[in-house]
């Protein structure tokens, strides 16, 4: 029996594992992992795991930018419209080059060159939002509310322009030509993983990008001054301007890199998939949203990891998948989010009051 | 009363003896004017109580000495040289380090890293800052026990602490950092007891490594304690400045709510 006045073993505990904000998501985690086992069909097929993983790796990209700007107190909500545009940069350039007054400027099917253009755009979108965000002082959910909408407007009007070559019901850029061994680089299969089973799995190279952007975030926020600046701007911005810090600075890098990676997930999807429509990446700003906070992140900011977010991006993609295998309506996805969504967060709550 | 006390500051302690010298200075926003004109002088070595009501100033007056507000007009003399504050980081830059309530430290983050925030020792390779993480949290244990605040972990996080212990990591940070001056915003208002005596000693670590500490309160008891001399704020003028012991602790009660004229 607990005493009144010593703490508990339990309540020990439960202060240790506050410590690490990942316990919720990670339990959640292995908890869904062991159901899904048991009560859907071929769930734990090669095939099966290899597409969670692929899928929550393109999306996993952009979220680990969220999940930092998330950390320094802001949120993006228009990484869908900006991956969008990212990926229409590559497609038009890819399949039409850069046409302007009739003059043919880029060539089509320079497709290193077209990767970087994408990423310089869609880093320049970001570099938007953060502007407004520091220059405007207004709250970046209402900020990028409205740059998702615009942003998801210039989606639609490059696969409407001159430039797209569009026609009759289109919006659609296909690429045609032959997949440069780029596509291959950014999201072809991962062979040595899907000849392990049969059927093959259906690991790509995402699951590469993936993993080599949140080693890099783990490191930066862990063991750079950056990281730490990007917790002291969510955690106490006042305080940290205060002492020196240079928030305004931190938050727009911060969008620039999120932007950034929302090129980055959408040219690798098309890599793998070489079509692109203006709705692509719709819905996927609350994706990552949700994926963050069920991985421990603080909506306030401050405190959560990017090991938590990618965690949390993993179980999204495994629910949404077993839920399919286990062959219940698609339709209680989004219900079964929501309600993932608010368990987590309440027992994250739990866990760090003191 | 008054005139003997400026007397002291302006005759006995010359320039190099006086830390900060505010003169005349009046801040006005819009229609209210918040400062009418105060002098303000800090020795080295002191540690000044700031006292006052609510809205009577003394807020308004340490922000334009910490840069959060420009004055209307007037003259900030530190060191020895005339400075234009302007922003929080000029007043850094001199040497100015300001514990607000609650707005120093960052709760979420751990004591070594709030201890060098702003200022961490980096390893620069390329453009990448990599932080020398053990060498922050030893120098940061070592510096805080050299004031007598002793902790179980540097890595701990600052929200677990008690109130007393945060002001410490603040005050052990300003003396680490070799600060010129340091400002406590009511160190004391939201402490136990126990807790306030132990920040009241962490002042006296201070003040004998001869850092100057100006110290806003509301608490009679506390000035009595640790300050060399007051400072009353009523109205946005200075009411007058008092070695300890000039008054009983009802005149300086008198003396902050107006109810006794100086």
């Amino acid at each position: 029996m607990a005493s009144a006045t010593s703490p508990s073993n339990f309540q020990k505990t439960r202060a240790r594992l506050a410590n690490y904000s990942e316990v919720v998501v990670l339990i959640s985690f292995i908890l869904l992992f062991i159901i899904f086992s048991l009560t859907a069909d071929n769930f734990l097929s090669l095939l099966s795991l290899t597409n969670i993983v692929t899928l929550a790796a393109i999306k996993g990209i952009f979220v680990i930018g969220v999940a930092m700007l998330m950390i320094s107190g802001e949120f993006d909500l228009s990484v869908g419209s900006t991956l969008a545009v990212g990926a229409y940069v590559f497609a038009i350039l890819m399949e039409h080059g850069f046409v302007l007054g009739g003059t043919q400027i880029l060539p089509p099917g320079l497709a290193f060159l077209a990767l970087i253009l994408a990423l310089i755009v869609s880093a320049l979108l970001g570099l938007i939002n953060g502007l407004i965000v520091v220059r405007s002082g207004i709250p970046s959910f209402i900020a990028t509310l409205g740059t998702m909408l615009a942003f998801r407007g210039i989606a639609r009007a490059m696969g409407n322009s001159e430039l797209a070559k569009t026609s009759g019901n289109a919006d659609v850029v296909r690429f045609t030509g032959e997949a440069p061994p780029l596509f291959n680089v950014l999201n072809g299969d991962l062979n040595f993983i899907n000849d392990l089973g049969t059927p093959a799995g259906g690991a790509r190279m995402a699951i590469i990008w993936f993993v080599i952007v949140v080693v890099v975030a783990v490191i930066v926020m862990r063991f750079t001054r950056y990281g730490s600046w990007v917790y002291a701007t969510g955690g106490n911005r006042m305080a940290a301007l205060a002492q020196g810090v240079r928030t305004n600075r931190v938050l727009i890098w911060n969008f620039v890199i999120t932007g950034a990676l929302a090129g980055l997930a959408g040219v690798v999807q098309f890599a793998s998939r070489p079509a692109i429509d203006p709705a692509r990446g719709e819905g996927w700003e609350l994706i990552a949203v949700a994926a963050c906070v069920i991985g421990g992140i603080w909506l306030q900011g401050g405190y959560g990891t990017i090991i938590g977010a990618a965690i949390g991006m993993l179980l999204l993609q495994m629910v949404e998948q077993g839920l399919i295998l286990a062959g219940v309506d698609i339709q209680l996805f989004q219900a079964t989010i929501g309600l993932i969504l608010i368990v987590a967060v309440i027992s994250n709550t739990w866990l760090s009051r003191t | 009363m008054e005139q003997v006390a400026e007397k002291i500051g302006n005759d006995l302690f010359k320039d190099e003896q006086v830390i900060v010298d505010m003169q005349n200075v009046t801040k006005r926003f819009g229609t209210v004017e918040a400062l009418r004109g105060v002098d303000f002088q800090v020795r080295k070595g002191e540690v000044r109580a700031l006292m006052g009501d609510n809205g009577a100033g003394k807020s308004t007056l340490i922000k334009v000495l910490t840069g959060v507000h420009t004055p209307t007009s007037g003259k900030i003399i530190f060191d020895g040289e005339e400075v234009q504050i302007n922003a929080p980081a000029d007043a850094r830059a001199l040497g100015i380090e300001t514990c607000y309530q609650d707005l120093a430290l960052i709760p979420l983050m751990s004591i070594w890293r709030n201890f060098f925030l702003g200022r961490e020792l980096v390893t620069n390779i390329g453009p990448i800052k990599w932080l020398q993480r053990q060498e922050m949290a030893k120098q940061c244990q070592e510096s805080l026990l050299d004031i007598g605040i002793h902790i179980r972990s540097a890595e701990e996080k600052v929200g677990k602490m008690s109130g007393g212990e945060r002001q410490s990591i603040a005050i052990g940070r300003a003396i680490h950092f070799g600060a010129k001056l340091l400002i406590l915003d009511e160190p004391t208002s939201a402490l136990s007891v126990k807790e306030t005596n132990k920040v009241l000693d962490y002042i006296r670590a201070a003040k004998e490594r001869g850092l100057p500490v100006i110290f806003i309160t509301h608490n009679v008891n506390h000035i009595y304690q640790v300050s060399d001399s007051y400072t009353i704020i009523r109205q946005g003028q200075s009411v007058g400045t008092y070695m300890k012991g000039e008054l009983t602790q009802q005149d300086i009660a008198d003396l902050i709510t107006g109810a006794r004229e100086k």
